[in-house]
């Protein structure tokens, strides 16, 4: 009678069905995450474009032939945003002016800088002295063949 | 042949089979432990606050374990408004960000955020005489230095360039990484534009140029990456790799492969001043908000570096940097446009950067 013991080595048959498992248990797993995880979805789809990205989509080519996209029709809204964008940053230089004399009334005033389009914050009552002198203002075509 | 050595030939062909299962299954349940793995994808590695906020803009302070700011002078990364800015703070111990404020500086970095079809309208003036002139300020008025010193990446450097030159007594010091000077030097994404007759982005009518349109520049540079084939290929071989150097790679491909639009006006601008046949920058006709860019205003001390291997600034364009300002410590490294930065080898540039800044402590 055969020893339970002793182990004997698996002949191919065995070993092709233990493939065959583990091939079903590697499978589940990726079935699992997909359906316990949205962003498993959209990383695998990555993989198989060659994309270890995470987080977000890689990003898909235009289709060949298709027209590159262009510039909106009606651009009045973001010509208003950019612009709201523009006056924030002026806002940020006065609120960071103020910042400076709070900062700096007990301080000896620094020589200042010369800025031809200097208007906010200038003269600078303290440093620094160079991006203080500068001035945000809306800007017309500076450049062209 | 007789039975037993047809059987023979059979058992090994089935043995080489079960080999290639065995080796592809191990490579999807690697891919699969990688794509089931959380990180810090598309953030920086190290702790930092937002101590400024403009449009998409916020400007980041690196602090410590207790939240802390780090001591000493500052430090501010301005990467390329084009593509995310951690790669200046890719992952703990291989950040470049967090290595220097380790070494001693009160580091800050300039996230530009991801532009919105408003924002296509954004020119040079717009970063470096609002975003750029505005962070440096705010470094100073937290830190109470006058100067600052600034660090930047590709079209990041471009833009510390044009920034210095206009407000040179508020740099302390200046390091131009991988910065395109010499817009004649064949190479870079300027000169496929060229050698392909694009028309190039409308100043007057500016669109948001996709991400993935910017992308497929990029790969255009590098043969084998604009292939879907060759980068299924590539990954495929990479599996073979330990998870965590998998890992590794992972977060490299969420920056290179995480490119943001581009606002057409700002690249409109930008091949009309500097690209091939105008080199505003070396002719010193180069204009920011109507201001002549003067480089001889660039006294403080300046260190460019260049990577031989660079598809995307052509170390040549980049070491150009004498021309405009001959005092430049220029150095060139081996490795790629990413590598030196944030690549297994990028220590070297860190290192030199960190003594380089030292020298503004006196």
């Amino acid at each position: 009678m055969a020893d339970p013991k002793v182990e004997t080595d698996p002949t191919i048959v065995d070993r092709w069905l233990q493939d065959q498992q583990q091939w079903q248990r590697t499978l589940l797993a990726y079935v699992d995450s997909m359906t316990k995880n949205e962003d498993f979805l959209v990383h695998l789809g990555n993989a198989m474009r060659g994309s270890l990205l995470a987080g977000k989509a890689y990003p898909a080519p235009p289709a060949p032939g298709a027209p590159a996209p262009e510039a909106p029709v009606d651009d009045r809204l973001d010509r208003v945003l950019h612009a709201v964008h523009q006056l924030q940053g002026q806002m940020q230089d006065v609120l960071m002016a103020l910042e400076e004399l709070r900062g700096t009334r007990t301080q000896p005033v620094p020589p200042v800088e010369a800025s031809p389009t200097s208007t906010l914050g200038e003269p600078p009552a303290g440093p620094p002295a160079g991006p203080a002198a500068a001035a945000p203002k809306t800007r017309k075509r500076k450049v062209g063949p | 042949m007789n039975r037993s050595g047809e059987e023979g030939e059979l058992d090994r062909e089935i043995e080489a089979l079960l080999a290639l299962s065995e080796r592809s299954r191990a490579k999807l349940d690697r891919l699969h432990e990688v794509l089931t793995t959380s990180g810090h994808y598309g953030t920086g590695a190290s702790p930092a606050v937002v101590v400024y906020q403009e449009n998409k803009l916020r400007l980041l302070r690196l602090v410590d374990a207790a939240g802390k700011p780090h001591a000493g002078p500052p430090v501010l990364f301005v990467p390329a408004p084009v593509s995310r800015y951690f790669i200046v703070d890719l992952l703990p111990g291989r950040s470049f960000a967090g290595h220097v404020a380790a070494a001693g500086f009160d580091v800050f970095i300039a996230d530009f955020g991801t532009p919105a079809q408003e924002d296509r309208f954004n020119d040079l003036a717009y970063y470096v005489d609002g975003l750029v002139r505005r962070c440096v300020r705010k470094v100073s008025l937290l830190t109470g230095a006058p100067r600052v010193n600034l660090v930047g990446y590709c079209l990041g450097g471009t833009l510390s360039l044009l920034y210095t030159a206009l407000y040179p007594s508020s740099v302390e010091r200046l390091v131009l990484l991988t910065t395109m000077v010499d817009g004649d030097v064949e190479g870079g994404v300027a000169w496929v534009a060229h050698r392909m007759g694009l028309a190039g982005e409308s100043y007057d009518n500016p669109r948001l140029v996709p991400a993935a349109e910017v992308k497929s520049w990029f790969e255009m540079l590098a043969p084998g990456s604009n292939s879907q084939l060759g980068r299924v290929q590539d990954l495929w071989d990479r599996l073979d790799d330990p998870a965590a150097r998998l890992r590794d790679v992972r977060t490299m491909a969420t920056w290179v492969d995480d490119v943001v639009p581009a606002p057409g006006r700002l690249l409109a601008e930008l091949y009309l001043q500097f690209g091939p046949g105008r080199n505003r920058l070396v002719a010193g006709t180069a204009t920011v908000a109507g201001r002549v860019i003067d480089c001889a205003a660039v006294t403080m001390p300046v260190l460019a570096v260049s990577a031989e291997k660079d598809l995307i600034t052509p170390p040549d364009s980049a070491d150009a940097i004498r021309a405009i300002v001959p005092h430049a410590e220029v150095m060139r490294l081996p490795g790629g446009h990413v590598g030196i930065v944030a690549g297994r080898s990028a220590a070297a540039l860190w290192d030199r950067t960190v003594e380089f800044l030292a020298g503004a402590r006196g």
